[in-house]
């Protein structure tokens, strides 16, 4: 199955643990090591097909089943190239990334995550997409920067999402509390909001759930107040101050009751989109990111609705911001960059390709395919796609790739969150807290 | 059972200790390299060289994606300032010194009870196993949300007594009681050793005991205890050595967080968390280290003590 | 251990005979009335306990039937309606899950077969080996190598799992299901050793001893004497050996990296993303799915637990 050019390539590329490679020189004939290469610098000219080259990615059922019909197609159009599936869901599939990036075995393409590219693109793992024939003329230059570092363009959005307000209106209605006006509302009437319909409700109805796990929303806070979470070279951008505000509102719906007491809280954030408030008909409000508006919606069996974040319009600018859903990226070490370039281009640009995937990697990046694949979508879908038209005008930027490390960051977040929501700690404490150890994470 | 071969046990001690000297004198060197090749092989082969790998680098600063690179023990210093590792060692010494004796406990009860005397125990015995049977799948984690959550089936009970719960999986104080009893929920497995070891105590020990006159409580005393004494022991050393290294209930109730507020925090959950979430393989592999050290420690004077209270019959 | 000798102290013929004689006298009518009696006393402890025992049976398996009463369910309502009992009963889950994932659900199952029947003859024949040479033969370095046997088992699988993908990756083994069966024939399951040894210690070493004096040799001793009466120990190692493959996901998970290779484990966790959409109906279907093997495989091969001693004698 392997060739001997990758074995080759991988002798060149084993700077190795000494140890390692003599525990295992007997078996191995020396050419192992526990790092993989960085040194490949430019493609091999000529790239010998049939080939086989490998895609990996995390989901659930729906996409593996959707992404494997995309495979058939494209190797009906390429029958020379051979893709093969690697899926598996989310934590196991960055433990065998990992792994196999360490062996030198890594796959052919691969699908990165914002919170992760920074540390695989730094490290050499990832290839310069800018010289690889790859046609991105047809997406937006603000969302291919997410995938931008100083060094090169080493993912390209599959999508975008949007951090957004699901409302479920039926429990507005049904508390006699009216829907806010999106455009002008403030994250003091959002506390408001959710404490009146807690009070208005049935028992075991409340307003909405704590937003304070995902650092998303801090980043969002942060921009609408002229800050950003990472600055433009990898430093934390945000001030004390605002971190503090940021677990505030969480404390501040505690006592008016406008979310559910802190162990329900983190049994529900647990239970995911389906076994979320929304999900379950008992909450009024959540924040989610815009693709997961599909779940919840299955999940409720009601329509729901999204509506811009609080504070878009009383802060120093918005804070909105779309983001990419996933990043395609192409292995630096892979044996056939072309092959591969030529399925990552095929993933974007293809019509055939986005009618079946349609939003599962996030609303499309590439406006002409968007436009292509609308009237195929289904009713949530089509709301986020209508939403997501209708804030891009209010969008001032994208922020910048976040630094090494910040998958760390989602953790410390979640973890500071409960001490607040358990009131282990202060939210000015939690905020300290916060700073000293994402600047010791992305450091 | 024939009795025939009782007088034969019968005048046994005295016969085995000058065999057994003989043997010694003699030595199985060429049998026991037959009979332990394969183990052999995979020690040098598979089990050796990716230990000794870890070893190496847990002296390294090791991101997994780039080679890695020597730095000292500094990844061991390092630990012992590292609050979240602390906390992490305390919720693991805390899971094991409260789960292995009543997991013990009640799986040695229940293989009693199930051993014989009751028509359907093979039924019993399978009903009692299957959330062994469950593993780590992500099942339990909803499971045990149904369970011990706000709405779940312990509070719906505290309410028939007019006692008002909380959500128990999901509070950092009551999060790792809940994971216990999950541990003690799946005893199937020390159960089922125990009852196998009670099939292999020779029937005709009870048989002599009740000719004797003994009743059923000597006889557990005198006969099942000693003789069951090397499974329970079995037992106990890998009930510790597993509940140290304890990491599918944590992941998959937590999340994977081990959460909340690092409560249900275990030190191999930590470790992981380190090594792949972190990309901090070579502080992993010193905490990994580290472990096996206190394992091997709480191992050794298992095996110690094992001399005062384990009987064997050879 | 000298308790136990007196409490086994065999009786004498004269004990014996007076046993038998009271046995010889028995159907008179005063000790069948006390017979009858004990009997009743039986039947009504007896009942008392199957109570007990299905009660506490009731606990252990609530949280199952609740998995199986969602996996009935359709998918939206297991997380609105909660209850044991399901209001709708809807098999899609069970059919959409079968076919749900690239491959139908009986490739992974017969991977993870496959899997399973490697690891458990591997475990059997390399791990009763090791034991006997533990157990009983005298060798220099015994207690260093039994010491060295058991600190395999105290790493964490997390930090020599990289390490021990490279020396698979080098042997062309990755994505078969070379490195999850052939260790196993290397006996690298400490955990199996130790517990042959224990059981093996169990069997009186008479036996072999008089099977020595009768001319026969370590392996003999071995294959004739101890594997037959270790039967519960074998027994014990097959089940678990069976079950916890059965469930193993790391190692799996990380071996294999095509889908058509995907065992059990690794196609359930693909069912849910954390990230966006879950199936929870088809996973719990699944689930339900794959617990069925291995629930067989417990209650059939339990009976072999039970064939100890006891039961097989000692001729």
């Amino acid at each position: 199955m392997r060739t001997t050019s990758t074995r080759a390539r991988r002798a060149a590329a084993a700077a190795g643990v000494t140890v390692a490679a003599l525990a295992l020189a007997a078996c191995a004939g020396g050419d192992s090591g526990l790092g993989p290469g960085t040194e490949e610098s430019s493609a091999p000219p000529t790239e010998e097909c049939p080939c086989e080259i490998r895609f990996s990615w995390w989901g659930s059922d729906s996409r593996h089943t959707a992404t494997q019909a995309i495979i058939d197609a494209f190797e009906a159009e390429n029958p020379d190239i051979t893709v093969v599936p690697d899926f598996t869901d989310w934590g196991g599939y960055w433990d065998k990334l990992a792994t196999s990036v360490a062996a030198a075995d890594a796959p052919d393409v691969i699908t990165q995550e914002e919170r992760y590219i920074s540390d695989y693109a730094s490290r050499g793992v990832l290839a310069d997409l800018s010289g690889l024939d790859i046609d991105t003329s047809t997406i937006d230059e603000s969302i291919l920067a997410a995938g931008q570092t100083a060094d090169g363009q080493f993912g390209i959005p599959t999508g975008v999402n949007a951090y957004a307000v699901v409302v479920d209106p039926q429990i507005f209605s049904e508390a006699g509390v009216e829907l806010p006006d999106d455009e002008t509302w403030t994250w003091d009437d959002y506390v408001e909001i959710a404490n009146e319909i807690s009070a208005k409700a049935p028992e075991g109805v409340y307003g909405t759930q704590d937003y304070g796990f995902n650092e998303a929303g801090l980043n969002v806070i942060a921009r609408q107040r002229g800050e950003s979470l990472y600055t433009e070279d990898g430093e934390l951008g945000v001030s004390a101050e605002t971190v503090a505000d940021f677990f505030q509102v969480s404390l501040d719906l505690q006592a008016g009751g406008g979310e559910p007491d802190a162990a329900r809280t983190m049994e529900v954030q647990d239970a995911g989109p389906e076994g979320s408030l929304l999900g379950t008909n008992t909450g009024a409000m959540g924040i989610w990111w815009s693709n997961q508006l599909g779940a919840l919606t299955k999940a409720s069996g009601r329509e729901l609705q999204l509506l811009r974040l609080p504070g878009e319009s009383d802060g120093e600018r918005t804070g909105m911001y779309l983001k990419p859903a996933m990043f395609y990226s192409v292995s630096a070490t892979s044996e056939y960059p072309q092959a591969s370039a030529k399925f990552v281009d095929y993933l974007l640009n293809s019509p055939e390709a986005a009618k079946i995937m349609l939003t599962d990697r996030g609303l499309p990046a590439n406006t002409e395919i968007r436009e292509g694949i609308l009237g195929d979508l289904d009713a949530p879908n089509t709301l986020v796609a209508d939403f997501m038209a209708e804030i891009a005008g209010d969008v001032v930027d994208s922020p910048p790739v976040p630094p090494n490390g910040s998958g760390d960051v989602a953790e410390i977040t979640e973890r500071l969150n409960t001490e607040v929501l358990f009131q282990r700690l202060t939210p000015d404490q939690a905020a300290e807290q916060f700073l000293t150890e994402v600047e010791a994470a992305i450091g | 059972m024939s009795t025939t071969d009782i007088p034969r046990r019968a005048g046994v001690p005295a016969r085995r200790e000058r065999r057994r000297s003989r043997a010694v004198s003699r030595g199985d060197g060429r049998a026991a390299a037959l009979f332990l090749a394969p183990w052999f092989a995979g020690l040098i082969l598979i089990t050796a060289g990716p230990m000794v790998a870890s070893l190496y680098l847990s002296f390294t600063d090791y991101d997994l994606l780039t080679p890695p690179e020597w730095i000292g023990p500094e990844n061991y210093t390092r630990m012992f300032a590292d609050p979240r590792f602390l906390n992490a060692l305390q919720v693991t010494f805390t899971y094991v010194l409260v789960s292995v004796p009543i997991q013990l406990a009640l799986s040695l009860a229940l293989a009693l009870v199930l051993d014989k005397g009751l028509r359907a125990l093979p039924f019993y015995r399978s009903v009692y196993y299957l959330p062994s049977l469950l593993g780590g799948s992500v099942a339990v984690a909803i499971l045990w949300r149904q369970v011990f959550g706000a709405d779940g089936l312990l509070n719906q009970f505290l309410a028939v007594f007019g006692i008002e719960g909380q959500g128990w999986v999901s509070h950092p104080d009551y999060a790792l009681g809940t994971l216990v009893v999950l541990n003690v929920w799946t005893f199937g497995s020390p159960m089922v050793i125990f009852l196998a070891g009670l099939r292999q105590i020779p029937q005709m020990y009870y048989e002599a005991a009740s000719i004797d006159g003994a009743g059923r409580v000597r006889k557990f005393v005198t006969i099942t205890i000693p003789l069951l004494s090397p499974i329970v022991f079995f037992n106990l050393v890998l009930q510790i050595i597993g509940s140290f290294q304890s990491f599918t209930q944590a992941y998959v109730v937590s999340g994977g967080t081990g959460g909340p507020a690092d409560s249900t925090m275990f030190y191999t959950l930590y470790l992981y968390l380190k090594g792949f979430g972190s990309l901090d393989m070579g502080y992993a592999s010193a905490m990994a280290w580290f472990l096996l050290l206190i394992i091997g420690g709480m191992t050794a004077v298992n095996f110690l003590a094992s001399k005062y209270w384990v009987f064997y019959d050879d | 251990m000298t308790e136990l000798t007196t409490a086994t102290r065999l009786p004498d013929d004269g004990t014996r005979l007076r046993a038998r004689l009271a046995q010889a006298a028995g159907g008179l009518p005063e000790p069948s009335a006390r017979q009858r009696r004990a009997r009743r006393r039986a039947a009504v402890t007896g009942l008392f306990r199957h109570i007990l025992l299905i009660a506490f049976g009731l606990i252990m398996l609530y949280p199952l039937l609740w998995m199986l009463a969602s996996s009935l369910k359709p998918s939206e309502l297991i997380f609105r309606e909660p209850g044991l009992i399901p209001t709708e009963i809807d098999l899609s889950n069970y059919t959409d899950g079968w076919n749900a994932l690239v491959n139908p659900f009986s490739t992974y199952l017969l991977n993870s077969a496959l899997v399973v029947l490697g690891s458990v003859i591997g475990n059997l024949v390399a791990c009763s080996m090791a034991a006997y040479a533990f157990a009983r033969l005298e060798f220099r370095g015994r207690n260093l190598w039994f010491a060295i046997m058991l600190m395999s088992i105290m790493l964490p699988i997390h930090v020599v799992i990289v390490p021990q993908y490279v020396l698979f990756s080098e042997l062309q083994w990755i994505n078969t299901f070379l490195p999850l069966i052939v260790p196993k024939f290397l006996a690298t399951d400490a955990f199996f050793i130790f517990l042959m040894v224990q059981f093996f210690r169990g069997i009186p070493k008479e036996l072999d001893e008089a099977a020595r004096l009768d001319g026969c040799g370590h392996v003999a001793i071995y294959l004739r004497i101890m594997l037959p009466l270790a039967l519960p120990a074998l027994a014990t190692t097959a089940i678990f050996t069976f079950i916890w493959t059965w469930n193993d996901f790391f190692s799996q998970l990380i071996f294999l990296t095509r889908p058509d290779m995907y065992t059990v484990p690794v196609a359930l966790a693909a069912f849910r993303d954390s990230t966006g959409e879950t199936s929870w109906g088809s996973l719990f279907a699944m689930s339900i799915v794959s617990l069925i093997p291995v629930f067989l495989v417990f209650l059939f091969g339990q009976k072999y637990l039970v064939k100890g001693i006891a039961t097989t004698g000692i001729k």
